[in-house]
């Protein structure tokens, strides 16, 4: 798995934590679930992606929810969630944010609302990716 | 085999059940620590199960330690999910009692030989328990064997001379053999005095030694042709056949002789005393072994107490 292939220029990003850069989605990692694929079976690949895209939203409002009524262990378990969905399927960058924001030792509630407004931004890069790659797959 | 995954990730969740489904696995799915633990308590719970470190309710690290505290027939094969990928935490998990571990995002063909090598022991431990299985039907098969065997023996383990059932077997025989020659038989009812102190105050060992003493005792006052037995604990009978009045006397004479030299020479740590009942049989009515004993029995008792009415006048 290559982690550091393209290094992405994102300057926008207004938090004062840093994070490293890497690439916001692996499409190799991602095609490698084509090996677990089924003769016969929907694209495994497409299910991976639609249920990656229907449950980060919900995480977000986990780690919000958490952010808000001051539970930490809420917020930090619904982004350890995220990074392990996100590793999984090579969408890199959401999983780094994710583990910094899981292992924030201080300033919970300043830094995890920056964090999870990252979080947020990526994703909407990485949801574009990811609708392309679906659409791909599906024609 | 059953796998059990507690995941609640539905992207890890997937990921591992199509897998696992692929490789010919039956998936239980649970998205929480508290169902996996209720799952795997169960009676058909998996024997194999891929738990997350980190999901709602029970972690995976706390299944562990309740899987591992409670006492289980058979061991869960358990597999920590995480993506805690930092060194402590692994060995917090398998210390905890994790078999082993993979790290997310994991990769396809290390779940599958990690799958497998948890299959391989747990088709182990399945082979082993049955093996254990099979081992105790034997002994207890061979127990019974054994009991049974004891149970058609003639002879009394401890000091061979006959037992119980070798003495009412040859007993009946003789008394049937004696009756055609109108002969005479002599029945002696002998119990072992103090045999229950002995055990108390010297113990077992003792007791086993003094009950042996006391069979060669009597092995030694009578004829090859008689039969002596002891029926149990601490009694024992004679049976002497063709044996007229006189010798009658003579026969008892010579056991309470030999139990006085054997008391009188050498070094025994207990004394040997038998209350003694004889009774002679004639043959010319109807023998009936049964009566025969009870009567020895009640002249025994008498013995027993009339040398326990001497023995507090003396002191």
């Amino acid at each position: 798995m290559s982690l550091t292939n393209t290094v992405d220029q994102n300057e926008s990003t207004p938090f004062h934590v840093t994070h490293e850069t890497v690439v916001a989605v692996d499409l190799a990692i991602l095609a490698s679930y084509d090996e677990a694929q089924e003769e016969g079976e929907p694209d495994f690949v497409v299910e991976l992606i639609d249920l990656y895209l229907d449950e980060a939203p919900r995480i977000f409002n986990a780690i919000h929810e958490g952010l808000t009524n001051n539970d930490w262990l809420s917020a930090k378990r619904a982004a350890h969630s995220l990074r392990g969905s996100s590793n999984n399927l090579g969408i890199l960058q959401m999983g780094v944010i994710a583990d910094e924001l899981e292992h924030l030792t201080t300033n919970h509630q300043v830094a995890g609302a920056e964090l999870l407004q990252c979080l947020k931004n990526e994703f909407t890069r990485v949801e574009e990716i990811l609708l392309a790659e679906r659409l791909r797959r599906l024609s | 085999m059953k796998i059990l995954i507690a995941e609640d990730d539905p992207v890890s969740c997937r990921v591992l059940t199509t897998n696992l489904k692929a490789w010919g696995h039956e998936i239980v799915v649970t998205n929480n620590g508290n169902d996996a633990l209720q799952a795997l308590q169960r009676d058909d719970a998996p024997m194999l199960a891929i738990l997350d470190w980190m999901m709602p309710g029970l972690t995976g690290v706390e299944i562990c330690h309740r899987l591992k505290t409670e006492s289980h027939a058979a061991p869960i094969y358990i597999i920590l999910l995480t993506a805690l990928n930092r060194k402590e935490n692994l060995l917090e998990g398998l210390e905890a009692g994790a078999d082993d571990y993979l790290t997310k995002p994991f990769d396809r063909h290390e779940l599958r030989v990690r799958v497998q090598a948890g299959a391989r022991i747990v088709a182990l431990q399945d082979n082993l328990r049955q093996r254990v299985r099979e081992l105790e039907a034997a002994i207890v098969e061979r127990q019974h064997a054994e009991e049974q065997l004891r149970s058609l023996s003639l002879t009394d383990h401890m000091t061979g001379l006959y037992n119980h059932r070798g003495f009412y077997n040859l007993a009946e025989h003789l008394a049937k053999m004696t009756r055609r020659s109108r002969t005479k038989s002599l029945l002696i009812y002998a119990d072992m005095d103090g045999l229950k102190q002995i055990n108390d105050t010297l113990g077992h060992h003792a007791g086993s030694e003094a009950i042996m003493a006391v069979a060669e005792v009597l092995r030694s006052s009578f004829r090859d042709c008689d039969i002596v037995a002891r029926l149990g604990g601490d009694e024992f009978a004679v049976l002497a056949p063709n044996v007229a009045l006189p010798d009658s006397r003579k026969l008892i004479e010579r056991l309470r002789n030999n139990l006085k030299a054997y008391n009188e020479g050498g070094d025994h740590p207990c004394q040997l005393s038998l209350s003694i009942g004889a009774v002679e049989i004639d043959h010319n009515y109807e023998f009936g072994i049964e009566d025969q004993m009870a009567k020895a029995d009640a002249e025994m008792y008498r013995d027993k107490r009339q040398r326990k009415e001497l023995l507090t006048q003396r002191t």
